[in-house]
């Protein structure tokens, strides 16, 4: 085994930062956050950076994945380069720019079905909570009753319409998408898109959780700076151990889910055969940091804390958006329970 | 990052486990093998003869100066394989390390063969009635004596191995008043000093894993003190770094094992279709997993130095998983279960997790101060 960072990936998570300490300050979050806007003037500096380069590896996507969360810049880049990318990479073709995905598994009656006539392949169909849709240029369509396809659908006046859900993270916009004939482009087909599909939701999962960190890391940097200068009884609220020591388990929490995450994304760049709960144990850990942490980082701000104006919820926001967390034990448990875990 | 081993790694995995097989009885189906003292000691002169004895030791010292994903497949497959504590964890862990970074040449000459080969076991002699988390208030005293060398006298407790130690590391005043870092030293005393007395204490799980040491006016050499006269407090935070960082990686392999008991506990119990049970238990896991990942990193991180303050949450957390995979084995195991009495002794055992070695409430207080760099709370 070895978790250890190299140079090159260090360095990436440097200058990620770095780009979006000066891009994305948090009253440019509260800002974006509240006109439900796009950072989209950082799209194409994103992409001069290298952020949708197919080469990076599931590890460097985790790195830029976290400082999204930490920087909360609001851009497609999780719904491109985690859900649509390897799609048109399986086809041999790049996003021709930012995408969403539409997952048809486990829908109702209604999710977007794929069908054939004289004009080619047509959607039809209903997806609800699809994300960044408004943002987006094209949308990948997986279809997944009876043999899984994933077609290539552009947004737009052509494309389904795009409707407003409802979300508690108005940084992660929601949409309803309905596909009347919508004409659609085969990407991928049996009988290797059900395999590259499971693959793509994995390393999608494996993205949030990452993100998830992030939110969680900035979380506690927030609650860090203001216990050292916020002054109660005459001391910094931080000298305190109710505070500072809720604190500190919050630090294990991060690191240890993100120990998980890098895991995960090893797994997913490794061989075939690696723990088959990794990506599952990653999201459980991440989800509970993000959470834990941004409701200590709340509590520690006091009054503060729970103002619309102060901007942490932001980020409780997100962590409170990202879910799996049930679906991930009951799979641990099956791996447990089925003695392949180590 | 791979999760997989590479050559090196596979190979002495591949070889480790044929030589536990040839050296190891077979680990019992249920609970775990109780050993003596004399079979503790045969276990360490096994290793050092396998070449398995201060793998992470450097090799100008008498170690094979071993990765850590190697150290971490010998702690690992040891633990899977029934293998015991090393007789002489303090020695390895902790009391070695200390005297490579701040020994002197002739106290490495002198202890570091012996802790290898499992000759010279060592106990720790650091926390007193009144010293527990508080460790400077320590009120053992050592003397300078008019003939050289020092007189010790005072009372150290809770200090395991004790009863079977042929040395202890301690820490006593050589000046200014209890309450102060500085004026401790740190002592390598041979536990067959006149005026050493030990007597075992009792844990609440009914085992004398512990004692009390009684120093009495017990003359030492100028020779024995680690580090320099007075500047003790630096020598004993590094052991304690170690106690909380190196240590970790072994009691995170064992945990990995004590979960695997828990895992065939419940499918004994016929409760692993239990919904909430499931659910406890893959949580667990993922607690474990996270600890194994994370005493990677902080072994990676240390690499040739002593660990960074941030392995303080290994020892933080793993006590808290350990009480709770514990505390889950004994509500599942049924009172007439084979696994009822290995749970019943691992719970009440477990207590002591979250307070030796630093109490969480001082591990937090480190993680709070020396990581987030919170204001001091005293």
């Amino acid at each position: 085994m070895d978790l250890t960072l190299t140079r090159d990936q260090l360095d990436l998570r440097e200058a990620a930062r770095r780009f979006l300490r000066a891009a994305c300050s948090p009253a440019t979050v509260a800002v974006l956050a509240d006109n439900g806007g796009w950072a989209s003037g950082t799209w194409p500096e994103l992409i001069r950076q290298g952020w949708v380069d197919p080469e990076l590896s599931a590890v460097e996507l985790t790195l830029l994945a976290g400082e999204l969360g930490y920087a909360l810049l609001p851009v497609p880049w999780w719904t491109t380069v985690g859900l649509a990318l390897p799609a048109y990479h399986a086809a041999g073709e790049s996003p021709p720019g930012p995408a969403t995905m539409v997952d048809g598994q486990g829908g109702g009656a209604t999710v977007p079905a794929a069908s054939r006539d004289s004009g080619g392949w047509r959607i039809d169909g209903v997806a609800s909570a699809v994300d960044a849709a408004p943002a987006t240029e094209f949308v990948v369509v997986a279809v997944a009753d009876g043999e899984v396809a994933l077609f290539a659908v552009p947004a737009g006046p052509t494309g389904p319409v795009c409707a407003p859900a409802e979300g508690i993270d108005p940084l992660r916009v929601v949409s309803d998408l309905t596909f009347d004939g919508t004409r659609a482009r085969l990407l991928a087909g049996p009988p290797d898109a059900a395999g590259l599909l499971a693959r793509i939701r994995d390393r999608a999962a494996v993205l949030l959780a990452a993100e998830a960190v992030g939110v969680a890391e900035r979380a506690l940097e927030f609650a860090v700076e203001h216990a050292k200068v916020r002054t109660q009884f005459g001391r910094p609220i931080g000298s305190y151990q109710a505070v500072s020591h809720r604190l500190a388990e919050c630090y294990a929490d991060v690191e240890l889910a993100r120990s998980l995450v890098w895991r995960a994304a090893a797994a997913h760049d490794g061989p075939a055969g690696g723990p088959a709960d990794a990506t599952a144990s990653a999201v459980v850990a991440a989800r509970r940091a993000a959470v834990l942490t941004c409701e200590a980082a709340v509590g520690v701000f006091g009054a503060m804390g729970v103002t619309w104006e102060f901007p942490v919820h932001w980020w409780y926001r997100r962590a409170l958006s990202t879910g799996g967390s049930k679906e991930s034990l009951a799979a641990i448990a099956d791996v447990v329970f089925a003695g392949e875990a180590r | 990052m791979r999760l997989h081993d590479d050559e090196q790694e596979a190979e002495f995995r591949k070889n480790l486990l044929v030589w536990l097989r040839e050296h190891l009885p077979p680990a019992p189906e249920v609970g775990t093998r109780r050993w003596t003292p004399e079979q503790l000691r045969a276990w360490n002169r096994t290793l050092w003869a396998g070449g398995y004895a201060g793998l992470a030791w450097p090799v100008a010292y008498g170690g094979r100066g071993a990765p850590p994903a190697i150290q971490e497949i010998f702690v690992a497959e040891s633990a899977r394989a029934g293998a015991p504590d090393h007789a002489n964890l303090v020695g390895l862990n902790m009391v070695g390390p200390t005297v490579i970074r701040h020994g002197t040449a002739a106290q490495r000459d002198t202890y570091l063969p012996g802790i290898l080969r499992g000759d010279t076991l060592f106990c720790q002699g650091f926390s007193e009635p009144e010293a527990g988390s508080d460790l400077a208030a320590i009120r053992t005293r050592a003397i300078p004596a008019p003939d050289g060398g020092y007189r010790i006298t005072g009372e150290k407790v809770w200090s395991s191995y004790a009863d079977s130690a042929d040395a202890c590391m301690l820490l006593a005043r050589t000046s200014g008043s209890a309450g102060r870092h500085d004026g401790l030293t740190c002592f390598l005393v041979d536990m067959s000093t006149p005026g050493v007395t030990v007597q075992p204490l009792r844990r609440i799980s009914g085992d004398a894993a512990f004692s009390r040491i009684t120093l009495t006016d017990v003359a030492v050499p100028e020779s024995a003190a680690v580090g320099p006269v007075d500047g003790g407090w630096r020598v004993a935070m590094t052991t304690l770094a170690h106690e909380r960082g190196t240590l970790a990686v072994t009691l995170v392999a064992r945990l990995a094992v004590q979960f695997d008991r828990l895992r065939r506990t419940v499918v004994a119990a016929g409760v692993d279709r239990d919904r909430s049970v499931r659910e406890q238990v893959a949580a667990l896991y993922v607690e474990v997993e996270a600890l194994r990942c994370t005493a990677h990193r902080a072994v990676a991180s240390a690499q040739g130095g002593d660990p960074a303050p941030e392995a303080t949450v290994l020892k933080l957390r793993w006590s808290e998983v350990d009480q709770r995979v514990c505390a889950l084995g004994f509500e599942v195991a049924a009172p007439r279960s084979p696994w009822r009495a290995h749970w019943e002794r691992e719970l009440l055992c477990s207590r002591t997790s979250t307070i030796e070695g630093g109490t969480s409430e001082i591990l937090r207080g480190i993680v709070a101060e020396r990581v987030l760099g919170l204001p001091r709370s005293r």
